[in-house]
C-alpha cells in the first residue's frame, strides 16, 4: 500500500530517444486517395453524337488513356462511355479532366477544341438556353437563331475568333468553352444578339472587347 | 362823419379787445363784433397809405371770417414790404427816425403810427385771433412804405454830402445820373417813371412770398432791392433782344452807383461804429485788414473742416452728389485710349500697305496636332472559322507569353518581314547598278538568339548580307586568354599545375556524388522501415 501511494519515478538514466526525422510523403496518387478503390465516371452519348463519336473514337481514346492515364471505354448497351480510374493515374483531377473533355465532344465539340480541357486547367464550359435570355416563339426564335449563327455561321466564327472561345449552337441550347473572362464576353454578344441588336453592332463591340482581352 | 364815427368807435373796441383777456377770444363770443369794428378802424387808418387797395372801407357785415381776411390781406400785402424797408432803415441809422418824422405825412398819421405800432406790439402775442395778425402785418407794411421813402431821400441827400469835393455849381453828380437815365429811357423807349415803380412793384412781389418770416427783415429788404433793380434791369433785355449793353454784363450804371452808395454807407457806417473817427491812419486801415483777416482765419479753424479736407471719407460723411462738384483726381491704371488723328489712321495705312507688299501676313496658323502613337496591331475580325484548334490558340499564346524567341511569329509578322526581305534585296541590286561606288550589302542587327550552330543548319531568317560565321562573337566561339600554349610548349611546372587543378576538380565532383548516394539509400531503408511499422 505504502508502495503504491508513492509515486514511481522512472530515473532517467539514458537520453531522450532523438526525434525521428521529418517524413517525406510522396503525393498520393488517385487510386489511394479513394483508399483503393477506383473511381468511375459515366458520360452518356446523346443519339447524334454516336456516329461522331465511332469516327473520333480513337482521337478520344489515345489523349485520354495515354497522356491522362485513365481507362476509358464506351459501354455500347447503356450507350455510355465509361472512364476508370487506374493505379498509376498520375493525378485526382485527370478522371473529371477527362470526363469533361468526353462530355464536352458530346456537347458538339469538336475534338481538337476538347482537347484545349484536357491540357488547361481554367477551362470551363458554359451552356443556356434561348428562352433564358428571351422568350420567343416560332419565327422569332428561328430568326434569333439565324442571328446567332450569321451567314454562313461567320457571326459565330467571328465571336469564337475575338474571344478565344469556341460556341456550339445547338437549337435552342447554346455551349460555350473557353476561359471564365472569355465566356463572359461571348455570352454577352451572344445575348445582345438574341435580343435583337444587329451583327455589325456586336462586331464593333467584339473589336473593342478582343483589343482589351488581348493585353 | 361816418368815418369818424367808425374811428372812435373803432379806437374804442380797439380799447376793449386790449383789456380782453386772451381765453376769451378762443371761445366764440360778442367779442367778434367788437374785433370787426376794430378791423374796419384800422383798415380805415391804413387806407391812405395804399392807395391801390380796391376797397374803401372794410365790408364787415354779413361777411365771414375768410372774406375779411382776404380784403385786409390785400390791403396790408403792400404796405408790409415798405414797413421792412422802412424798419431796416431806422435799423442802420437811428437818426434816421427824426427825420421821418418832419416828412410831410402828417402828426396824425405820426401819432397813428405810433398808436398802432404800440398796438401791433400788444396784439403780437394775441396770435388766437386771425385780425390781429393782420394788424401787425399792416403795421409792417405802412412802416416799410415809411422806410423806403426815407432812404431814397437819404440816398439823395448823401449824394449831395459825399461829392462836395467834386460838384461845382456846373456839375453836379445827380443831374449826371439823371441825364445817364433819360438817355436810356430813350434808348430803350421806357418812361423813367414807370422804370422807377416797376422795381417797387418787383419789391413787393418778393416781399409777399417772405411775408411770414419776421426775423430776416433786413436781409429781405436788400435783396429785394437788389432784385427789384435786376428785375427792372431784365425786363429791359428781354424786351430788346440783340442790344447787348455794358449794362448786361457789369451791370447798370444806376445799379452801381446805387451799390457803391450803399457800400459807401456801409463802410462809414462800419468807421463809425468802430471807431467814432471818419479818416483813418493808413496803418490803422491795414491793422483792421489784419485783424479782419485773422478773424476769417480763426473762423475758418474753429468751424468745421470742409469734407474734401477731412481725409478718408465716405459717401455717408459727405452730402449727396458733392463729388460731382469737387473735381476728383484719380489714377487710372489703364492707358488712355488712343487718340485717332489723321497722322495715326495714315501710319496705319502706310504699315498695311507695306504689309501687302511683303506678302507678310499675321495669318492664325492651325496649331500642329500632336503626333499620334502608332496604332497597334488592330485584329481584324476573322469570320471564317479558325484553322487551330482552342487548344493550340492557347498554347500559342502561351508560348508567347513565357519564351517570345521560340514563339513563331504571327501570320501578319511573317507577311512583313517576307514584304521588307524582298524590298531590301530590290534596293540592294539597284544600288549595286546604279552606284558609282559599290557600297557592300548592310548589316543588319537583329535581336537574336544565336545558337553556335554549322550555318547549314540553320533556318532561321537571316539576312543574306551577313555570313554566319560573323554573327557569332568572338567570346562566344572561344573564351579565354590569348596566351595558349600547345602540349610541348609547356615547361614543367605549368604542367605540374594543370594536372594538380585536374586533380582537384575530379575530386570536387567525386566528393559529391557519394554523398546524393548515401542520402538517397538512407531515406529509402528509413521509410522501409517506416512502412513494415
Amino acid at each position: 500500500m505504502a508502495d503504491s501511494t508513492q509515486m514511481e519515478v522512472e530515473t532517467a538514466t539514458k537520453p531522450a530517444a532523438p526525434l525521428p526525422t521529418k517524413p517525406i510523403f510522396k503525393p498520393l496518387k488517385a487510386h489511394e486517395m479513394s483508399d483503393g478503390k477506383v473511381q468511375f465516371r459515366k458520360i452518356p452519348v446523346p443519339p447524334n453524337r454516336y456516329t461522331p463519336l465511332k469516327k473520333a473514337w480513337l482521337d478520344i481514346y489515345t489523349p485520354v488513356y495515354d497522356q491522362m492515364k485513365v481507362d476509358i471505354r464506351m459501354n455500347l448497351k447503356a450507350r455510355k462511355v465509361e472512364l476508370k480510374t487506374r493505379h498509376d493515374t498520375p493525378d485526382v483531377s485527370n478522371l473529371q479532366k477527362s470526363a469533361d473533355f468526353v462530355h464536352a465532344f458530346m456537347l458538339g465539340f469538336d475534338i481538337p477544341d476538347a482537347v484545349a480541357l484536357l491540357r488547361m486547367d481554367e477551362l470551363y464550359v458554359e451552356s443556356f438556353e434561348i428562352k433564358d435570355v428571351k422568350t420567343l416563339k416560332g419565327e422569332h426564335l428561328s430568326r434569333a437563331i439565324g442571328r446567332l449563327s450569321g451567314k454562313g455561321g461567320k457571326t459565330k466564327f467571328a465571336i469564337e475568333n475575338s474571344t478565344k472561345t469556341r460556341i456550339v449552337i445547338a437549337d435552342t441550347r447554346i455551349h460555350i468553352l473557353g476561359a471564365f473572362t472569355n465566356i463572359k464576353v461571348a455570352r454577352s454578344s451572344l445575348c445582345s444578339l438574341i435580343m435583337g441588336s444587329p451583327a455589325g453592332k456586336v462586331y464593333s463591340k467584339l473589336r473593342n472587347v478582343s483589343a482589351r482581352l488581348a493585353e | 362823419m361816418a368815418a369818424a364815427v367808425v374811428k372812435d368807435s373803432g379806437f374804442e373796441a380797439l380799447e376793449k379787445l386790449k383789456s380782453t383777456e386772451p381765453p376769451v377770444f378762443l371761445a366764440p363770443s360778442s367779442i367778434s363784433e367788437v374785433a370787426r369794428v376794430a378791423s374796419q378802424y384800422l383798415f380805415a387808418k391804413l387806407k391812405p397809405h395804399d392807395p391801390k387797395s380796391p376797397f374803401d372801407e372794410l365790408l364787415v357785415d354779413g361777411f365771414d371770417a375768410e372774406q375779411i381776411w382776404q380784403q385786409i390781406d390785400m390791403q396790408s400785402q403792400p404796405l408790409l414790404s415798405s414797413l421792412r424797408c422802412e424798419v431796416k432803415r431806422f435799423a442802420k441809422n437811428p437818426r434816421e427816425v427824426r427825420k421821418t418824422e418832419n416828412l410831410a405825412h402828417g402828426d396824425s398819421h405820426e401819432d397813428d403810427v405810433d398808436e398802432m405800432d404800440m398796438d401791433g406790439l400788444d396784439l403780437d402775442d394775441d396770435n388766437a385771433d386771425e385780425d390781429d395778425d393782420a394788424e401787425l402785418e399792416a403795421n409792417e407794411s405802412e412802416g416799410e412804405e415809411e422806410e423806403e421813402d426815407g432812404e431814397e431821400e437819404e440816398d439823395e441827400e448823401d449824394d449831395e454830402e459825399e461829392n462836395e469835393g467834386i460838384e461845382d455849381k456846373f456839375f453836379k453828380i445827380k443831374d449826371l445820373e439823371d441825364f445817364l437815365e433819360e438817355g436810356e429811357a430813350q434808348e430803350y423807349g421806357i418812361d423813367r417813371k414807370t422804370k422807377k415803380a416797376m422795381p417797387k412793384v418787383k419789391k413787393q412781389n418778393f416781399s409777399d412770398d417772405d411775408e411770414d418770416e419776421e426775423d430776416d427783415e433786413d436781409d429781405e429788404e436788400d435783396e429785394d432791392g437788389e432784385f427789384g433793380a435786376f428785375d427792372g434791369e431784365d425786363n429791359e433785355e428781354s424786351d430788346k433782344l440783340g442790344k447787348a449793353r455794358y449794362e448786361d454784363f457789369f451791370g447798370g450804371k444806376k445799379k452801381e452807383t446805387k451799390m457803391k452808395m450803399k457800400h459807401v454807407i456801409d463802410d462809414e457806417e462800419a468807421g463809425n461804429g468802430n471807431q467814432g473817427n471818419e479818416n483813418l491812419s493808413t496803418h490803422e486801415k491795414e491793422l483792421l485788414k489784419l485783424q479782419s483777416k485773422i478773424d476769417q482765419m480763426e473762423k475758418a479753424n474753429l468751424d468745421p473742416k470742409h469734407w474734401t479736407m477731412q481725409g478718408e471719407v465716405t459717401a455717408t460723411k459727405r452730402p449727396k452728389n458733392s463729388a460731382l462738384e469737387v473735381d476728383l483726381d484719380f489714377e487710372h491704371n489703364a492707358r488712355p485710349p488712343p487718340v485717332i488723328t489723321e497722322e495715326v489712321t495714315a501710319s496705319l495705312e502706310d504699315m498695311i500697305k507695306s504689309r501687302i507688299i511683303e506678302a507678310r501676313f499675321d495669318d492664325v496658323q492651325r496649331a500642329p496636332s500632336l503626333p499620334t502613337k502608332s496604332k497597334r496591331e488592330a485584329k481584324e475580325l476573322d469570320d471564317n472559322k479558325s484553322k487551330k484548334g482552342l487548344a493550340e490558340v492557347y498554347e500559342e499564346e502561351y508560348v508567347q507569353k513565357s519564351n517570345p524567341s521560340f514563339a513563331p511569329a504571327t501570320f501578319s509578322d511573317e507577311l512583313k518581314k517576307e514584304a521588307s526581305m524582298l524590298f531590301k534585296k530590290l534596293c540592294l541590286k539597284l544600288d549595286a547598278l546604279s552606284h558609282f561606288h559599290f557600297t557592300p550589302k548592310p548589316v543588319i542587327e537583329e535581336m537574336s538568339i544565336q545558337t553556335n550552330v554549322p550555318a547549314i543548319a540553320m533556318e532561321e531568317v537571316a539576312p543574306v548580307a551577313v555570313s554566319d560565321a560573323a554573327m557569332l562573337a568572338p567570346e562566344e566561339i572561344f573564351s579565354g586568354t590569348g596566351k595558349i600554349k600547345d602540349e610541348s610548349e609547356l615547361t614543367q611546372e605549368e604542367r605540374k599545375r594543370r594536372r594538380a587543378t585536374k586533380k582537384r576538380k575530379f575530386r570536387a565532383e567525386s566528393a559529391k556524388q557519394p554523398v546524393k548516394k548515401a542520402r538517397d539509400t538512407t531515406t529509402s531503408t528509413e521509410m522501409s522501415k517506416n512502412g513494415n511499422e
